[in-house]
């Protein structure tokens, strides 16, 4: 091992985040169970996803009927990619709020660069695309190189490119999107939507590069100490704008997935993606201070986020309630997520007098 | 002084013939003022004041109003209302309209001395858009008005506050606006009354004290709304569940009709759910569905956003692998709305609708310069209901945008060089 790199990881474990501590004396019993919860940071949202799966089941069995999981699995799918987006960002402490910018944009070039044709849908889909990544760069320089508050950066980029949206809108007459992509949307291989299939692949996909792609365990090594990562001969700002570059690039995605499934696109096209998956990625296990996260995970807790909202929906509850069981659940599931727990449990594992080792963090599972 | 003694009998006569006058007169005044036929009201009315001429095609209000019989009750009301579709059918300069609509504004060239503004909270959607043309038509019809100006505040509240104020502070003659923030804009409504500006909201965009927080609100009764929608509940779903959905939760809009559809429809209907959407086509999908999955035998559903509706729950029923047979009460008259049923093409879903009202701005406008010229304007100008079946007048006109009113006067001409 490079010099610099066991450095780098010495100081990924200083740093404290996201690494686990594992016990010293022996490979006990009580060792492995602390290495296993420790390990373990993104297990909760997936048992809180399964708590409620089996909730619904008792108290609102039609929320887990095949009608209600048409309009779950493909709004999920286009959470869970724009949720992608924002981990990747949120994997280097930073935050993206030009996420509605770019889907009411991008939403909008599907129409418009289509004109209901579907010959024109290729290049519709390429020019949202196209948008994504071009603000994507621009929100990287601008905090990679130029060290602008990610915040107000993405918030004010955001704010642009929604004005340009609203500006191309206001020329078109037309609302609907190709029908081609709006027929994919709807179609349902195996009985399940397409978009659902899709949005799993893709969340496979990023999976898997982070995991076992060397790319993307540097680009992990960024996100988890920057200073050890420049250390270690890793370029920090590359990695900062490709994280963002990378996020507009997925966020245009759930736009030509969410105006395939709603056929057809509105002024309130994208808005309610603001911070629905800032909630998502923290709620599966991310620290907005940066670090590890799971993509899996991240996937996993949009679906969570979405089904409760439907359940919420169909147990009729009053609509200030809906509110305020959603936002508590939330603050719940970041309660629980994390390496808050993780951390508890293992101070109460360890032997006091012990001397401790840092596991490496990169042999955290990620993916 | 002396003053020459009455007797007590000549004083009672001269008091029952004064009486007798003072009823002959009323009724007179009634007839002419009378809520029926709106044939004889176009005509009958056919005189004017204030600048204008009580009189419009029958034409123009047959496509605006479904019927030239549906006009306000009020005779003031419907003088307004007929002065202003009466200039709907003045030739203007389409070249400016169109110059004055993308600038968001101009000078007329007539070198009137008034400027008229139209102030949108929100402004941007096609519906919106439509409705700055035809309040641009309008304005070129006067010789008066010299300058339109146009803001639009993107739904933020401070800066739809910003531009009112802007608009007092320019000393503008008067002001038309969508309230989208309902009573949080009375405060401007208050200083813009107090400047001397009179200021007119269109389709029921209601503010709380017309008349005596700002001069007057155009629109239909919602509450009448409502019991039109439980008529045909009542008529066509007859037993079993419905469902009620409504924009933004707590907007005085669903609230409106809402309330007095409840208690009017049969008592075998059932409201299983009242879910707000926001207006948004993508929570329509989602309450929808829930409310699908919830109660699977739903027959019918009443909302406001006929497009919402269509983009939404059309998407949501063909989701759930459920034809859509069902009864629809919807409040706007979108043309995407007429045109998805067209080609669902299902005699089992029954879609009735109101008017999105974007003419009822020409009539905001009209009120306010006849106000300029001293008429004493009602607080509320009121359309009567009338809801319309699909199957019989589809709201699916050919060249409007989707997103358009089909009531809307904008020429389809124009429309056409708006969104080429």
């Amino acid at each position: 091992m490079p010099v610099g790199a066991a450095a780098a990881k010495e100081q990924v474990s200083a740093h404290g985040r996201t690494e686990g501590v594992v016990l010293h004396t022996g490979r006990g019993a009580r060792s492995l169970l602390a290495d296993a919860l420790v390990g373990a940071r993104f297990v909760p949202v997936w048992i809180a996803t399964a708590a409620l799966l089996l909730i619904a089941s008792i108290i609102a069995p039609a929320a887990l009927q095949s009608t209600s999981w048409a309009f779950v699995l493909p709004y999920m799918t286009v959470l869970a990619i724009a949720a992608l987006g924002q981990m990747l960002v949120i994997m280097h402490a930073g935050i993206d709020l030009s996420t509605p910018g770019v889907m009411f944009l991008g939403g909008y070039l599907i129409v418009g660069v289509g004109h209901h044709s579907n010959g024109r849908l290729g290049i519709a889909i390429l020019a949202c695309l196209g948008v994504g990544v071009l603000v994507g760069l621009v929100n990287g320089i601008l905090v990679g190189i130029l060290q602008l508050n990610p915040l107000i950066v993405t918030l004010s980029v955001g704010y642009i490119v929604a004005a340009e949206g609203l500006r191309y809108a206001n020329g078109l007459a037309e609302a609907e999107v190709p029908s081609r992509l709006s027929d994919f949307a709807q179609n349902r291989p195996l009985g399940i939507s397409a978009v659902f299939w899709a949005g799993a692949a893709i969340t496979l996909a990023v999976a898997l590069l982070l995991r076992y792609s060397a790319p993307g365990r540097r680009f992990q090594a960024v996100g988890a100490n920057p200073r050890a990562a420049w250390m270690a001969g890793i370029h920090v700002r590359a990695h900062v704008i490709f994280a963002y570059t990378a996020a507009g690039t997925l966020y245009a995605l759930a736009a030509v997935l969410l105006a395939g499934v709603r056929v057809s696109v509105d002024p309130a096209f994208g808005a309610s993606y603001l911070l629905a998956p800032i909630a998502a990625v923290v709620i599966a296990g991310a620290s907005l201070a940066g670090g590890l996260a799971s993509a899996t995970s991240t996937w996993v807790a949009a679906l969570a986020l979405t089904l409760l909202n439907q359940m919420l929906l169909i147990l009729g509850i009053a609509t200030g309630w809906q509110f305020i069981v959603f936002g508590a659940a939330i603050i719940v599931g970041m309660l629980i997520s994390g390496d808050r727990i993780a951390s508890l449990l293992g101070r109460l594992l360890r032997p006091r007098s012990a001397p401790t080792r840092i596991a490496p963090a990169l042999d955290q599972d990620t993916g | 002084m002396d003053v020459p003694k009455v007797s007590e009998r000549r004083r009672w006569l001269l008091g029952l013939g004064v009486t007798v006058l003072a009823v002959g007169l009323l009724a007179a005044a009634a007839a002419f003022g009378g809520t029926q036929g709106t044939a004889s009201a176009t005509h009958a009315n056919a005189k004017g004041g204030y600048g204008e001429v009580y009189k419009a095609s029958p034409k123009v209000l047959a496509h605006t109003l479904f019927k030239a019989t549906l006009l306000p009750h009020n005779t003031m009301a419907r003088n307004i209302s007929l002065a202003a579709f009466g200039r709907a059918s003045k030739k203007v300069n389409y070249n400016l309209a169109l110059k004055c609509w993308k600038n968001d504004g101009c000078s007329t060239g007539t070198g009137g001395k008034l400027t008229v503004a139209y102030v949108e909270p929100f402004g941007e959607n096609v519906y919106r858009h439509i409705s700055k043309m035809e309040f641009i038509l309008q304005a070129l019809t006067y010789k008066s008005i010299g300058k339109i100006v146009y803001r639009t505040a993107h739904s933020n509240l401070n800066q739809a506050l910003a531009d009112f104020r802007a608009m007092i502070a320019q000393h503008v003659s008067a002001i038309v606006t969508y309230p989208d923030f309902a009573d949080a804009e009375l405060p401007v409504f208050r200083e813009a009354k107090k400047a001397g500006i009179p200021v007119a909201t269109y389709a029921w965009g209601y503010v709380s004290g017309p008349g005596k927080n700002y001069t007057t609100v155009v629109g239909e009764n919602v509450c009448k709304l409502g019991r039109a929608y439980a008529k045909i509940m009542n008529t066509y779903v007859k037993s079993g569940d419905i469902a009620f959905m409504g924009g933004f939760p707590g907007n005085p809009l669903s609230a409106g009709w809402q309330k007095c559809e409840q208690p009017a429809l049969n008592k075998s209907i059932h409201v299983v759910a009242n879910e707000p959407t926001n207006w948004d086509a993508s929570k329509v999908q989602q309450v929808v569905s829930g409310i699908l999955a919830a109660h699977p035998n739903i027959k019918g559903w009443s909302y406001e956003y006929g497009l919402g509706m269509a983009q939404g729950a059309f998407a949501a029923y063909k989701a759930a692998g459920k034809p859509f047979n069902a009864v629809l009460t919807l409040r706007t008259d979108d043309v995407g709305m007429g045109c998805a049923a067209k080609k669902l093409h299902n005699p089992k879903l029954k879609v009735y609708y109101y008017t999105a009202g974007n003419s009822q701005i020409r009539v905001a406008l009209t009120a306010l310069m006849m106000r300029l010229k001293g008429a004493k304007i009602p607080p509320q100008i009121v359309f009567p209901i009338q809801l319309q079946n699909e199957a019989k007048r589809t709201e699916c006109v050919k060249g409007y945008p989707t997103e358009a009113s089909a009531t809307s006067l904008v020429p389809v001409k124009l429309l056409h060089r708006m969104y080429p």
